[in-house]
């Protein structure tokens, strides 16, 4: 049994039917991606992960560390150990990463951690991702570059220490040095922490910097194709519309 | 939620900012709502003839209604009359109805409750129609500091009363204010001579310890050239669940659920001095403090003048946290060149609550600067009406002022209006305002949650985020902490409100 399983997920949303039926099972320690073409469901699979109201699954559950948690509300899913890495970050006006950060710890044990504790954990996670100290007084991705906010992502990813993280196409936008401090990040929480991750990306750049030992290709809603980071090469020699022709065409897929 | 501007141009959709471009002899619209922009009732006049002036124009007026047409109207006729004043007969003149409390009764429980201990200048206590504790940095009154009643400073201190008493306040421009002006007692008296730094506050309460009180509140604060020190007053009210039972030998109200604080404050900054003026009101306390408190129906009409002198600089933060039905007309003024402002102002209503708040930003006269910020938020089926005003003369010439108003409604049944005006008559100038509606944002919240918030601190973290431009710059740690809690019991009081408004969206 693995420590995310995601079994048969059907999801909807408004009336449009973007999952349908998609299997995918991710331990903590493995690094997952999940590569496919715009519109494949990619996003829809990532905020369904953490419960947004939005998205509605209609087939299907999805079970962590044993809990079926398909109905569990947003913040009950990262107490128990699941992050998301937005694609897009929203800014929290008036309030520091610093202070975010230690009421998102705080919601997750009984004791509030102790400043000293506090101090020393997030400077581990500056140090690893590269950051100013001064970011961390900084008001939560307000105004922040595109590669701030990511970074700032990942900093949060460090800090919370999830069993299972998923990065919602963290990659895109960004420049060449950002998308290396990310990528890096992610691989040290792997090899130290020991964090799973599912990679959702469009691009394979990100897959040079951090290597997946499982790559799923998603398309129009279900994962057409799975293996090992040889996908990803082909994916580079020959792109999606040579796997959309292989696996059914652009319209409905067969099952 | 509306915005409007005043005069024939609409507001701007949220979230924009409108640049008025000025031409000579180009000449906005005032609204209902008018500055005082004038000399005051006191102009040589005693204290007995102002009483008697005012009282007279007690007497001819009707309780005040404002109103703004298509917006709101605040209308104090349900206000009882009888809590104003009293006669015996027809024809004699009215009496305050004062609730009196013996000289060195001391800081009520419920005062010292609410407001944390400190470190303080200075601290005067007034309840109900009495100042109840009064005391001063002894070091300070040896520098020449003076903090004692108006009463008393009106005796004590005749040459700097005479100069300055409701010397920019009117005494008669509707029934509350010309109550306060003919009835007043007790009263706050601040004097910081020239050159005096200060840094710890001066405190000045106004409490009201049950129903049926009157309270006419009246401060009066003289800033000595290139003085500089901070101003907190605090406006509370006792639960009145509690006031039923004796108080000093005396019982409160009775049948009344009602009372009133009318206050008058004014300010004077003169040459170079420098003062950081602040006010927490909230005289619904006992309802956002526990379930099961008693907030009375507290009524409050209040007109606040800061009047700042040649290269003075005030920066105001009124923070308006509660009251039953509220309006205040606050009003900085430059009135010398090179005078500089800050006008921060926020505001949080709940339940039943009705606001009413008019700011103006007053220049008479260049170079001056000005810098106008105030943010409100409202729950429950409360109305919060703002209307902030610019306002240059004709020869402020090189004045500079922005006016922003940011509200958050939080929920469906509240009602939240903010109308920027600006009123130039001067043509090298720059005035303008902007301002955004806002309401939870769901994206956020999701985003929160995503980090293991629930949705309860979600939104306070939110609300809290919203205020925080201005809490920052309260620059005082303590009155940071008690603004912080009254907004968290707020929305802990507004929980269910709040859950049902972003269900309903």
């Amino acid at each position: 049994m693995a420590d995310l399983e995601i079994i048969n997920l059907h999801v909807r949303t408004e009336d449009r039917e973007i999952l349908k039926g998609v299997n995918l099972n991710i331990d903590k320690g493995e690094i997952h991606a999940l590569m496919g073409p715009n519109g494949s469901g990619k996003s829809t699979l990532a905020n369904t992960l953490l419960g947004h109201p939005s998205y509605e699954v209609t087939e299907g559950k999805v079970v962590f560390k044993g809990e079926d948690i398909t109905e569990a509300e947003a913040h009950e899913r990262a107490k128990a150990g699941l992050f998301l890495a937005f694609q897009y970050p929203v800014s929290i006006p008036g309030v520091s990463v610093a202070n975010f950060l230690r009421m998102a710890i705080n919601a997750k044990q009984d004791e509030p951690i102790k400043v000293k504790e506090f101090g020393v954990k997030l400077q581990h996670a500056i140090d690893l991702l590269d950051v100013d100290r001064a970011f961390t007084s900084r008001h939560l991705n307000d105004g922040f570059s595109g590669g701030e906010k990511k970074r700032a992502e990942i900093l949060q990813m460090a800090m919370l220490s999830p069993d299972v993280a998923i990065l919602d196409e963290t990659d895109s936008g960004l420049d060449i040095d950002a998308l290396r401090t990310v990528a890096e990040g992610v691989q040290r929480l792997h090899d130290e922490q020991g964090l799973g991750a599912l990679i959702i990306t469009h691009y394979q750049r990100i897959l040079h910097y951090v290597k997946p030992q499982f790559v799923h290709i998603l398309m129009d809603g279900r994962i057409v194709l799975e293996g090992g980071v040889e996908l990803v090469e082909r994916l580079e020699r020959e792109g999606y519309d040579q796997i959309r022709q292989e696996f059914g065409g652009s319209g409905e897929l067969a099952a | 939620m509306s915005a409007a501007s005043n005069g024939a141009q609409p507001n701007p959709p949220s979230g924009s900012s409108e640049q008025i471009v000025v031409k000579p002899g180009r000449h906005r619209e005032a609204s209902l709502y008018h500055a005082l922009a004038g000399a005051g009732a006191g102009d040589g006049r005693t204290l007995a003839e102002l009483r008697e002036a005012a009282l007279s124009a007690f007497a001819r007026s009707e309780l005040p209604v404002w109103r703004r047409s298509g917006f709101w109207t605040t209308s104090f006729a349900e206000l009882d009359e009888a809590l104003l004043a009293t006669r015996e007969q027809p024809g004699e003149d009215w009496k305050a109805v004062s609730r009196e409390h013996p000289r060195g009764a001391g800081v009520p429980d419920f005062v010292r409750d609410a407001i944390p201990d400190r470190d303080r200048a200075g601290r005067i206590v007034q309840l109900d129609s009495s100042i109840v504790h009064v005391e001063l940095d002894p070091k300070l009154a040896e520098r020449g500091v003076i903090l004692c009643s108006l009463e008393d400073a009106a005796r004590e201190h005749e040459e700097l009363f005479a100069k300055w008493y409701s010397k920019r306040l009117t005494i008669d421009r509707h029934k509350l204010e010309a109550a306060n002006a003919a009835f007043w007692s007790g009263g706050a008296f601040l004097y910081v001579p020239d050159g005096l730094l200060v840094e710890d506050p001066f405190e000045i309460v106004y409490a009201i310890g049950g129903p049926g009180v009157a309270q006419y509140g009246r401060t009066l604060v003289i800033g000595g050239r290139s003085s500089d020190f901070r101003v907190h007053e605090h406006n509370l009210a006792a639960d009145f669940g509690d006031a039923s039972e004796t108080t000093g030998g005396d019982t409160y109200g009775g049948e009344q659920a009602q009372s009133l604080h009318a206050g008058a404050f004014e300010m004077y900054l003169q040459d170079n001095a420098r003062c950081r003026l602040a006010q927490v009101q909230d005289w619904s306390l006992p309802r956002s403090r526990h379930d099961g408190g008693h907030a009375g129906q507290v009524f409050d009409a209040s007109t606040r003048f800061v009047g700042v002198g040649r290269d003075a600089y005030c920066h105001w933060l009124p923070a308006l946290l509660g009251g039953h039905l509220v309006r205040h007309h606050l009003e900085l003024a430059v009135s010398e060149p090179g005078g500089d402002m800050a006008f921060r102002g926020l505001f949080f209503t709940e339940a039943e609550e009705h606001l009413d708040t008019f700011a103006v930003d007053l220049h008479e006269t260049g170079p001056s600067g000005g810098d106008v910020h105030w943010r409100g938020a409202a729950t429950g089926s409360s109305r919060a009406s703002f209307e902030g005003l610019i306002q240059i003369d004709p020869g402020a010439q090189k004045t500079h002022t922005y006016l922003q108003i940011h509200t958050l409604m939080l929920s469906p049944k509240a009602r939240l209006d903010a109308i920027p005006s600006v009123l130039v008559s001067a043509d090298d100038v720059s005035a303008s305002h902007g301002g955004t509606v806002g309401e939870l944002d769901e994206a956020s919240i999701f985003y929160m949650a995503s980090r293991g918030l629930d949705r309860p601190s979600a939104v306070r973290l939110l609300v809290e985020g919203f205020f925080e431009p201005l809490l920052g710059q309260l620059e005082d740690e303590p009155l940071e902490e008690l603004v912080r809690t009254k907004i968290a019991a707020k929305l802990a009081a507004a929980r269910d409100d709040i859950e049902a408004y972003a269900t309903a969206r």
